[in-house]
């Protein structure tokens, strides 16, 4: 998704009316629950919130020039994983075996072995077409945040193929830009 | 859920930007590991051992060449230290160079069309030249006889706006008045793509 990502990628970016900050913050609320004491923080009422759409339909959430969330099409918003590893326990967590780290660096998807196999982990609860934050065996941090597939159950019992599509990883272009000017 | 969630502090590192423990995964494990040595020491403990046999064949070295092993001890901390600071110096460097990049001093020449047939051409990057914009729209105007003004960006950046079509000669009319602007670092935009002026 970010693979490749700079400030040229941007088409437009707009200080959005009140009305539409508010429904964007109703739906992260509703996305995130765990975020909501602190959503006054992070999306304050009185500071500009600016949405950068870029091309393939993707929307970016920024804040102080900082981006927070990004959204595909009309689907969830996201946190970026900085925001993500500030608050890690806001999202539903899969964690991959130790082999499939460096696939998931340059952008691979999840394939659901790196899931089931003895290295990983699965959340048991989360449907398909969730977002959720993938974690690696034996670390502390999150590297990814995906887009599920098909329903964790599904993942474990069929244990073949993508299970959960890589939106956003460490060191891509989203990563990148810690910040926009 | 009454008590606010804080944020959690996480290590990045200062060559790669990864979290630390991620380093070894990152694009130039071997560029991060003198920072690794001296900001994440328990993360991997491998590199350690591996910085203090190092460090350790530097005092051997430099025992031999002094051939007293009294006055050995003496010179074993100084060693490591000097080597201490070497390696904070390259560290330092290298976000120093990153960033220059950042900044280039470039100016970007864009034509929006509205109305079909009205058109304004947006300035951008005159001030990264120490120029100041309210001057230069001043003169913008004055020149081409149209209305320009200092407008800001989205993102707090401020650009000048010029109503009408003039990016047939605003690239001489910058190098002439202003002459620090060199004319390779005036760019067009030309769909969506950046195109060299000139």
């Amino acid at each position: 998704m970010f693979k490749k990502f700079s400030l040229e990628e941007i088409s437009s970016q707009n200080q959005v009316k009140a009305s539409v900050q508010r429904r964007i913050r109703q739906s992260i609320q509703e996305e995130y629950p765990g975020l909501e004491t602190v959503l006054e923080d992070l999306l304050p009422k009185k500071s500009p919130l600016i949405v950068v759409k870029c091309p393939n339909h993707l929307t970016l959430v920024v804040v102080n020039n900082v981006p927070l969330f990004f959204c595909i099409r009309d689907g969830p918003y996201m946190p970026t994983l900085r925001l993500l590893h500030q608050y890690p326990s806001i999202m539903k967590r899969f964690q991959v075996d130790r082999g499939a780290i460096k696939f998931v660096f340059s952008g691979a998807n999840i394939m659901c072995p790196g899931l089931t196999s003895p290295g990983g982990v699965l959340d048991e609860e989360v449907e398909a077409e969730r977002p959720v934050a993938i974690y690696a065996e034996g670390k502390q941090h999150a590297l990814a945040i995906g887009f599920t597939k098909m329903s964790a159950k599904d993942i474990k019992s069929i244990n073949k193929g993508i299970g959960v599509d890589n939106m956003h990883y460490l060191n891509d272009g989203l990563w990148k830009m810690e910040r926009l000017d | 859920m009454a008590e606010k969630l804080e944020p959690a502090k996480v290590l990045y590192c200062g060559v790669c930007s990864l979290p630390a423990e991620y380093c070894e995964f990152g694009p130039d494990f071997g560029r991060c590991k003198p920072w690794l040595v001296e900001n994440a020491p328990d993360l991997y403990p491998d590199l350690l051992k591996e910085a203090n046999e190092k460090a350790a064949d530097n005092v051997s070295d430099k025992l031999q060449y002094v051939g007293i092993s009294s006055g050995g001890a003496d010179g074993a901390p100084s060693s490591s230290q000097s080597g201490g600071t070497s390696k904070k110096e390259e560290v330092k460097r290298l976000p120093g160079g990153k960033l220059k990049k950042k900044d280039r001093q470039e100016v970007i020449i864009e034509k929006v069309v509205r109305n079909k047939r009205k058109s304004i051409t947006i300035v951008k990057g005159l001030e990264l030249f120490g120029i100041k914009l309210s001057d230069a729209s001043k003169k913008l105007g004055k020149k081409f006889a149209t209305g320009a003004s200092v407008v800001k960006g989205p993102t707090e950046k401020e650009q000048i706006d010029v109503q009408g079509d003039i990016i047939y000669d605003i690239v001489e009319f910058i190098t002439d008045t202003w002459p620090d602007v060199p004319e390779r670092s005036i760019f067009f935009i030309e769909d969506g793509k950046k195109v060299q002026a000139g």
